[in-house]
């Protein structure tokens, strides 16, 4: 096995070790405080509520509209708190940007203009001006180091972080983002 | 992980839908059992999990053959949508409506998986073949 790529497991290598490093930041600076902590259980607490609630619906006229209302106020909790989760989040996330900056410089400079890797299919003009970005010739298989550093990162931290629990609960990201208008009319 | 006695603490007859919340959801029992009762948290997890590990060992075998072409890339998203559509609707008989629909659920770890699909079908395939 000649290994002509071997060195893409380097680089696979070096993402991993960035992806643990930029969790162990993060954990120091937010997911260890206890008001993350609080947050987060409070989020979890009131999307459960909420999801109870939509499930069972009263029969009675009286009790729906209380209902409803008691529903709006979670509603609201929950897009605050939700909010609250996202700007604590910020201040590591200045932290991980060095450090993924950094790791790209050194990748980089290791690998610039050299193919990386052989892709087992031809990507569309769209994907090659990354997949293909510095790498001379114009075989549209070869592998740019950008292009396997950025599916390195993509898969390994988005798994690393569920891994580790902290990626955000189901509830507050649908909330949190999209606010969809509440029908509080309750026809 | 021992199955807890539903009888436990509270000597209400334990119902058909016993209420298992906090079974642990990677425990072999529930995770094959009809009547487990899901909530949203846990079978996203377990979801997600089985999809990274279907796209894990799709792209293992398809760099291992190897497999070249964008047929290859569909036919990864047809096979693991299928699995996990037959896993949560066949075997654990979910109320999908209940649990954010089948777009919430089809999508849960969706890209996470694609991209370690392609990761692990790019590495077998240019370190086993070249």
């Amino acid at each position: 096995m000649a290994a002509r790529y071997g060195d893409s497991l380097l680089i696979l290598g070096i993402s991993f070790a960035s992806a643990w490093v930029c969790e162990g930041i993060s954990w120091l600076l937010i997911y260890r405080t206890s008001t993350y902590k609080s947050l987060r259980s409070t989020i979890d607490r009131t999307s459960k509520k909420l999801e109870s609630m939509k499930s069972n619906t009263p029969t009675i006229a009286a009790t729906k509209k209380s209902k409803a209302k008691k529903m709006d106020r979670l509603e609201i909790g929950l897009k605050e708190s939700s909010r609250d989760l996202s700007f604590s989040k910020f201040k590591s996330g200045g932290v991980v940007a060095v450090v993924l900056v950094i790791v790209f410089g050194l990748l980089s400079s290791l690998f610039e203009g050299k193919a990386v890797a052989k892709l087992p299919f031809v990507p569309l003009n769209l994907v090659q001006t990354l997949s293909h970005r510095g790498v001379p010739g114009d075989d549209p298989t070869d592998c740019s180091m950008v292009f396997l550093y950025t599916l390195c990162s993509l898969s390994i931290r988005s798994n690393l972080q569920k891994f580790l629990g902290f990626s955000p609960p189901r509830g507050a990201a649908a909330a949190g983002m999209f606010p969809v208008p509440l029908d509080t009319k309750g026809k | 992980m021992r199955e807890r006695p539903s009888t436990g603490k509270s000597p209400k007859q334990p119902s058909l839908k016993e209420h298992d919340g906090d079974v642990s959801p990677f425990s072999i029992s529930k995770l094959m059992n009809p009547d487990a009762d899901w909530d949203r948290e846990q079978l996203g997890d377990v979801l997600h999990w089985i999809r990274q590990a279907l796209g894990l060992l799709l792209g293992i075998i398809w760099g291992a053959i190897p497999v070249t072409g964008a047929f290859w890339l569909i036919l990864f998203f047809a096979l693991t949508s299928g699995v996990i559509y037959g896993y949560y609707h066949v075997i654990l008989k979910v109320d999908e409506e209940e649990l954010g629909g089948h777009g919430g659920l089809l999508q849960e770890g969706l890209f996470a998986s694609f991209t370690l699909f392609l990761l692990a079908w790019i590495l077998v395939y240019s370190l086993l073949h070249f």
